[in-house]
């Protein structure tokens, strides 16, 4: 599904402070699983997940995407492939301060210009799915740790996306938090939906639901 | 279609709401943008609008004014000048006029006295009435108005101003001092009507007899002659024979008072846009600031907008449309309150720096008048800097990769 070839990834290119984040990696990523991204900090685990996900461009290599070449696409289709191919989930909520739980799940959608009613049946239909549907008018900011987290996933699915990513997405839960987490995980792959995740939290790396575990180190796959 | 125009409507609303969320910034920046396009709009209503009534008013005043100079200055006018006058070609007729000054030292002001055409005892062909009007079916102001009240020996007819000043009306007297040191007392026989106040709020208009016995002059000295011509082309040609024929006379021609009136508000219109410029200065810094800028807040929720889906273009629609919606806004309300400051408050605010320094201010209402130019020079220069000022931003923000989110650790 996902297939990447000779990537690698440089930052400040040309400078003194030049740094490479990815050497030659090369991966396929399989339909309807679970990969778990794993590795100490500074291995590369974000910048990988960030190119798997259209968000950067690799300075070398190709991905490419149920068959087709991405790297070399203008950001334009870019953006339209990460809209309605990945569904993101990070390592803090990232919601919006300022405005409501719903309008901050039906953000990614607005480029759409899907009809409102519909957008908000769906936005709703999520968040009553995840428990939260009591907190669609409540300010993000008044919501707590799980709940921001639990809303953020509404988001992530609000374009019903083929694939998610998640990046550290247990770093800031306690166990329990982070359990329910994996339960909601295990949904997502019942429904046929590719799961990506980079973690070194045990819990994640270790649940039985993971199909595979991808060691990263220094920028390069650990055999 | 449908899709777009949802779409605009949900960057709309999202743009609606990030406003609200950063209230006190946003207001406060609306309302110092709206002083200044109230400021800017106000100097302009009002000086075009001056402009236009003096025009209107000065319309009706005579085409030549001959006066008299000795050693440079103004002296009085020999009325066996008249006939040299009546004789040169493209002369229609010549009228003599007796005006002056006189220094209330009372209520500190200067009212200025004038015999009406016709009204000179002087003169055999002495008529009653007073009122300046007729030019050729155009629409002119009289520049002075009488509504009825006879001018007779013994009496005066007031402008507005002075009957404010004085808190006097019809019937009631009012002494002089004449050249000799004699005390006249005039009665008023009426009061100048407030149409033409703009030029009208110090008049005083007296007998020929009585201005002569207040100021000492003799039946053989006027004060100035107005010359009608025939042919208005011709205006500037009788006045350069005037000039041949008569070398100690000064002729001046309607249009050049025009320019003074003109000049005169373009330079009180200018000092006021000059002594505002520190503010526009200041708002200017601010707005580019508030505009240009991107505070932490602002390019992270880009980061995220960008990461869950945003095109670049998406954002700068967004942020395009918190330029217009301000811009607008402050353009629309400025411009309204500087109407109805400038045509229905007499410019209360700016009176004194526009109107000049008096103690006899005329009060007036102005006719509205709006020049479309004017307002589409003052729309491009605070609307479109501001509009585009917002667009520079999102040069940076394209700038910022959607993995900044990701990046992205503390709350």
């Amino acid at each position: 599904m996902i297939e990447l070839m000779n990537v690698r990834k440089v930052f400040n290119a040309g400078n003194p402070s030049e740094f490479s984040a990815l050497n030659s990696v090369n991966l396929h990523i399989a339909e309807n699983q679970v990969t778990v991204l794993k590795g100490p900090s500074g291995s590369g685990k974000t910048t990988l997940l960030s190119i798997v996900g259209c968000m950067s461009r690799p300075s070398a290599g190709r991905v490419n995407l149920q068959g087709r070449e991405i790297t070399s696409l203008p950001e334009r289709f870019l953006t339209d492939i990460r809209r309605k191919t990945f569904g993101f989930i990070f390592q803090q909520p990232n919601l919006i301060k300022g405005i409501s739980v719903l309008e901050n799940v039906m953000l990614p959608a607005y480029p759409l210009g899907e009809k409102r009613s519909q957008l908000k049946i769906k936005a709703m239909k999520g968040l009553s799915e995840l428990n939260i549907a009591n907190k669609a008018a409540s300010k993000v900011e008044w919501l707590s740790g799980g709940e921001a987290q639990r809303a953020s996933i509404v988001r992530a699915l609000i374009n019903d996306p083929h694939i998610i990513i998640a990046d550290e997405p247990t770093a800031h839960l306690d166990s329990k938090l982070s359990y329910r987490f994996m339960e909601i995980i295990e949904k997502f792959k019942a429904e046929g939906k590719t799961v990506i995740i980079t973690s070194h939290d045990p819990l994640v790396y270790e649940s039985s639901m993971v199909d595979r575990v991808v060691n990263l180190r220094d920028g390069q796959i650990e055999r | 279609m449908t899709h777009w125009i949802e779409k605009q409507r949900y960057i709309i609303d999202f743009t609606l709401s990030s406003l609200l969320r950063r209230k006190v910034k946003n207001f406060g920046l609306l309302a110092l943008y709206t002083l200044i396009v109230f400021i800017l709009a106000s100097t302009m209503f009002f000086t075009y609008a001056i402009k236009k009534e003096a025009a209107l008013i000065l319309n009706g005043a005579p085409e030549i004014v001959v006066q008299k100079i000795v050693a440079g200055r103004h002296d009085l006018f020999p009325l066996a000048y008249v006939e040299t006058i009546k004789n040169i070609r493209g002369v229609a007729s010549v009228e003599s006029r007796l005006w002056g000054y006189y220094y209330d030292s009372l209520v500190s002001a200067n009212y200025t006295l004038l015999t009406p055409p016709g009204n000179d005892a002087a003169k055999p062909s002495a008529k009653t009435t007073v009122v300046e009007n007729d030019s050729g079916g155009e629409a002119v102001k009289p520049l002075f108005e009488l509504n009825g009240a006879k001018l007779e020996p013994g009496t005066l007819i007031i402008g507005n101003g002075i009957a404010r000043l004085r808190a006097i009306g019809k019937d009631d007297y009012m002494p002089f001092r004449a050249f000799d040191g004699k005390v006249l007392n005039f009665r008023i026989a009426g009061v100048l009507s407030s149409q033409s106040e703009l030029v009208s709020s110090d008049l005083m208009l007296i007998t020929g007899e009585d201005f002569r016995k207040l100021f000492g002059i003799d039946n053989s000295h006027v004060t100035d002659l107005t010359v009608v011509v025939n042919n208005p082309s011709e205006v500037a040609m009788v006045a350069s024979k005037i000039k041949k024929h008569l070398p100690d006379a000064r002729p001046i021609i309607r249009d050049e008072i025009l320019r003074t009136y003109d000049s005169i508000f373009n330079w009180r219109g200018g000092m006021m846009i000059v002594i505002f410029s520190a503010a526009v200065l200041a708002f200017v810094i601010f707005a580019w600031d508030k505009a240009s800028g991107l505070s932490a807040g602002e390019r992270r929720e880009i980061g995220i907008l960008k990461a869950v889906g945003w095109e670049t273009s998406d954002v700068i629609q967004m942020k395009f449309w918190e330029g217009a919606m301000i811009s607008l806004t402050a353009f629309f309300t400025g411009v309204i309150l500087a109407y109805i400051h400038v045509f229905f408050t007499g410019s209360i605010v700016f009176e004194p720096a526009l109107k000049g320094w008096s103690s006899l201010y005329p009060n007036f209402e102005l006719t509205p008048f709006v020049n479309l130019e004017q307002l589409t020079t003052l729309f491009f220069l605070t609307v479109v800097p501001y509009t585009v000022a917002t667009i520079v931003p999102i040069w940076r923000a394209a700038t910022i990769d959607p993995d900044s989110a990701m990046r992205f650790t503390g709350e």
